[in-house]
């Protein structure tokens, strides 16, 4: 037994100055590391209780396991995150694997958590399968996991207590509604088949995917509303090919997540005589779409551009025109919620998923006081 | 080895003089290229376009500026795998310091290119003073210069001045955009122009001049070399300082035309650079370079992954046809130089 618990406290040390490595390496602003020291004291407490204090917040750590770093979107989730943590006096630790591709990377992250034994988990899965051993882990330990952005679709019954996230589907499906009543008429008055190119970063990310099908099922329920025949092509996940159909939905996934992969994707899609319009489902996607078109310049011409949340490039082409109008996420109320959740979660009270919403923006919105702030660069 | 070379010019497959001139591989390298070309042209009316070829050149700076630089890590026998996160971290970096520090431009493009010597410098005297292996030292420093992008930028993605303010003149350097009398506007390629300039440059110093022919003997034989009185160490350093360069000039290719640089990016980079020298016809055991090669080698991966989806093939093809192309290619050289012996 005591060689047990030696053992334990050993793994905890050894994790926790793997963390506070990592933590220098990629922590997203300065308090990391702070907050990665007292987590140290408040594993040995909890190594030596084997249980969790949940009494008082105060001493209360929660970790975020995030999908990356890179785009500002994340640095808008933790800034929510960190506001909330404030207020109610609880630790955070924000992680995130280099990049959205890196599966493995965010198992282990999520297994370097576990190890820290927090009081609750916040976890935007890149891959739910991959996830599933830790989820299921930290089920048996009792530390909730509260799901944020896309969350962690699929995950065993009761696993994930709650969810603070974008109802992507629905996101995808106002992108649609905006998009159809500007290209209603070119639709309408065809005479030959046209085609809607969608731009989605991979087909195995919840959110991304889940933004693609709301936007395609809802294009197509509108476009056979007035009597059209649509064709879903170009990739096996959507498949539905129709032939002589009066309108094409095309999907573009890119083989890895770069930018000139995206960029081939975009020109692609941008070069088709028959495309009127483009959707792109993520930043990464929409920033794709905006450097395929450099040498084209058919956006905001013949090609109407359709993107999803923002950043430098995506609002210079929205504020120009470029890009006719996009959706965008809540990031801010999505780091705040998750801690909130998280919280009253490791408290014991019971929580219930909460959709952080989404709003349409335009060249004629964006300054609004209820978008801007949503706006990140 | 060094007979070795000219051997292999009158042991060639055809005789012909114009052939013996340019190389059997890069000869063939340049026909596949233009076939590649033609092939896509004769089947897809939207490959022909201009702005496809534009695209073309677009894609392919960042991976030639690279090429060009490995090259000489290649023929001095080593090996440069850090040119590719390198190109992120030095991006990264002036990119922050323009955007957040309000650095100027012209400062922060010589500093970019400035950090890509650094580590060149660094994996040099690593493996010329250290001994290190070439594969194990840039590994390393691969792995060093993505940490380092993620700390300097606080692992937040960096987004360079766009061609319309007033800090992206640099963008120019890279395309020209000339709006005619009906406001239509035209890309100019001119970073075509510089990465043909930079090519021709290098080629002079790698084939024509007293350090290249030193950089090709050692990869040759460098006991020999070292015997006959040259100081290697000083050379083989040379090879990598402008293999690190050139990655810094990849960096600012890659902002003037992506735009956002992602921290943890990169790794993968150098990759597609060095199957491009090889496909060009570089010896990857060292003691043969060449610019010519590499640039057509480049060139051949950047049609193939621009023209694949104007085919109805996804991006996801150009990575099979890529490695096909690669294995066939140094195919060609090894039964080549068989036929030879």
């Amino acid at each position: 037994m005591k060689k047990k618990l030696l053992s334990v406290i050993m793994c905890a040390t050894m994790v926790s100055a793997l963390v506070a490595g990592c933590g220098s390496s990629s922590s997203a602003d300065t308090t990391t590391d702070t907050t990665t020291e007292t987590k140290t004291t408040t594993d040995a407490t909890a190594t030596d209780t084997a249980t969790t204090d949940t009494s008082a917040s105060d001493d209360m750590s929660i970790y975020i396991v995030s999908k990356g770093f890179q785009h500002q979107y994340w640095q808008a989730v933790l800034k929510g995150a960190q506001e909330a943590a404030d207020e109610l006096g609880v630790t955070i630790d924000f992680k995130g694997p280099d990049t959205e591709s890196d599966i493995a990377q965010q198992v282990q992250m999520l297994n370097n958590a576990l190890n820290n034994s927090p009081d609750a988990i916040g976890l935007a899965a890149l891959d739910t399968q991959a996830c599933l051993e830790g989820i299921t882990k930290a089920q048996q330990a009792g530390i909730p996991i509260i799901g944020f952005d896309s969350g962690v679709p699929g995950a065993p019954d009761g696993a994930i207590v709650a969810n603070a996230a974008t109802d992507n589907y629905a996101a995808g499906e106002l992108a649609a509604e905006e998009t159809y009543t500007l290209i209603k008429d070119k639709i309408s008055s065809a005479t030959a088949t046209v085609r809607i190119g969608v731009m989605n970063q991979d087909a195995t990310s919840e959110s991304i995917t889940n933004r693609g099908s709301g936007f395609i099922d809802k294009m197509k329920t509108l476009i056979e509303a007035d009597g059209k025949t649509v064709s879903i092509e170009g990739h096996d996940k959507w498949e539905n090919k129709v032939e002589g159909a009066n309108v094409i939905i095309d999907v573009a996934v890119p083989a890895q997540v770069t930018a000139e992969l995206s960029a081939i994707d975009a020109q692609n899609l941008l070069n088709k005589t028959d495309t009127i319009c483009i959707y792109a489902s993520n930043q990464h996607s929409g920033e794709g779409l905006i450097n395929g078109d450099a040498n084209l310049g058919k956006l905001g011409n013949s090609i109407v551009g359709i993107a999803f949340d923002s950043g430098e490039l995506i609002k210079s082409a929205v504020k120009s025109g470029k890009i006719a109008g996009a959706v965008t996420q809540d990031p801010v109320a999505i780091g705040r919620n998750l801690v909130e959740l998280a919280v009253k979660a490791a408290k014991g009270e019971t929580v219930a998923d909460v959709d952080t919403g989404c709003k349409w923006y335009t060249a004629n919105n964006m300054d609004d006081a209820d978008i801007a702030p949503n706006l990140y660069d | 080895m060094i007979a070795k070379k000219t051997e292999k010019k009158s042991g060639v497959l055809l005789n012909n003089p114009i052939v013996k001139a340019i190389g059997t591989q890069r000869l063939i390298a340049l026909l596949a290229l233009i076939i590649i070309y033609i092939v896509f042209g004769a089947i897809s009316p939207a490959f022909r376009q201009y702005s496809t070829l534009v695209n073309i050149f677009d894609a392919s700076y960042y991976i030639g500026f690279m090429a060009i630089g490995v090259t000489f890590a290649i023929t001095t026998g080593g090996i440069d795998l850090s040119i590719g996160t390198v190109l992120v971290c030095s991006s990264l970096v002036t990119g922050a310091l323009a955007t957040k520090y309000n650095v100027p431009i012209a400062l922060t493009l010589i500093l970019c290119i400035l950090i890509g010597a650094i580590f060149g410098l660094m994996n040099g005297l690593m493996i010329s003073y250290m001994g290190l292996p070439p594969f194990i030292a840039t590994l390393g420093s691969m792995m060093l210069s993505k940490g380092l992008g993620s700390i300097f930028t606080k692992a937040q993605s960096v987004t360079w001045p766009q061609a319309t303010e007033a800090d992206g003149w640099f963008r120019s350097i890279f395309k020209v955009n000339i709006t005619n009398a009906n406001g239509l506007s035209t890309p100019i390629p001119t970073g075509f122009i510089l990465l043909l300039a930079v090519a021709i440059l290098m080629a002079i110093l790698l084939n024509k001049t007293r350090p290249g022919r030193y950089i090709v003997a050692l990869g040759s034989n460098i006991e020999a070399t070292r015997l006959s009185g040259v100081n290697v160490a000083k050379w083989q350093t040379l090879a990598y300082v402008i293999s690190g360069t050139m990655a810094g000039i990849a960096g600012i290719a890659y902002a003037a035309v992506y735009s956002t640089l992602l921290p943890g990016g990169g790794a993968g980079f150098e990759l597609d650079a060095i199957a491009g020298v090889v496909i060009g016809g570089t010896s990857m055991s060292g003691g043969y370079g060449t610019i010519a090669g590499t640039l057509i080698g480049v060139f051949i991966m950047s049609v193939l992954k621009t023209g694949l989806p104007f085919i109805g093939l996804q991006t996801h093809y150009q990575q099979v046809a890529t490695g096909l192309v690669l294995i066939f290619a140094v195919f060609m050289d090894v039964a080549n130089r068989k036929k030879r012996n």
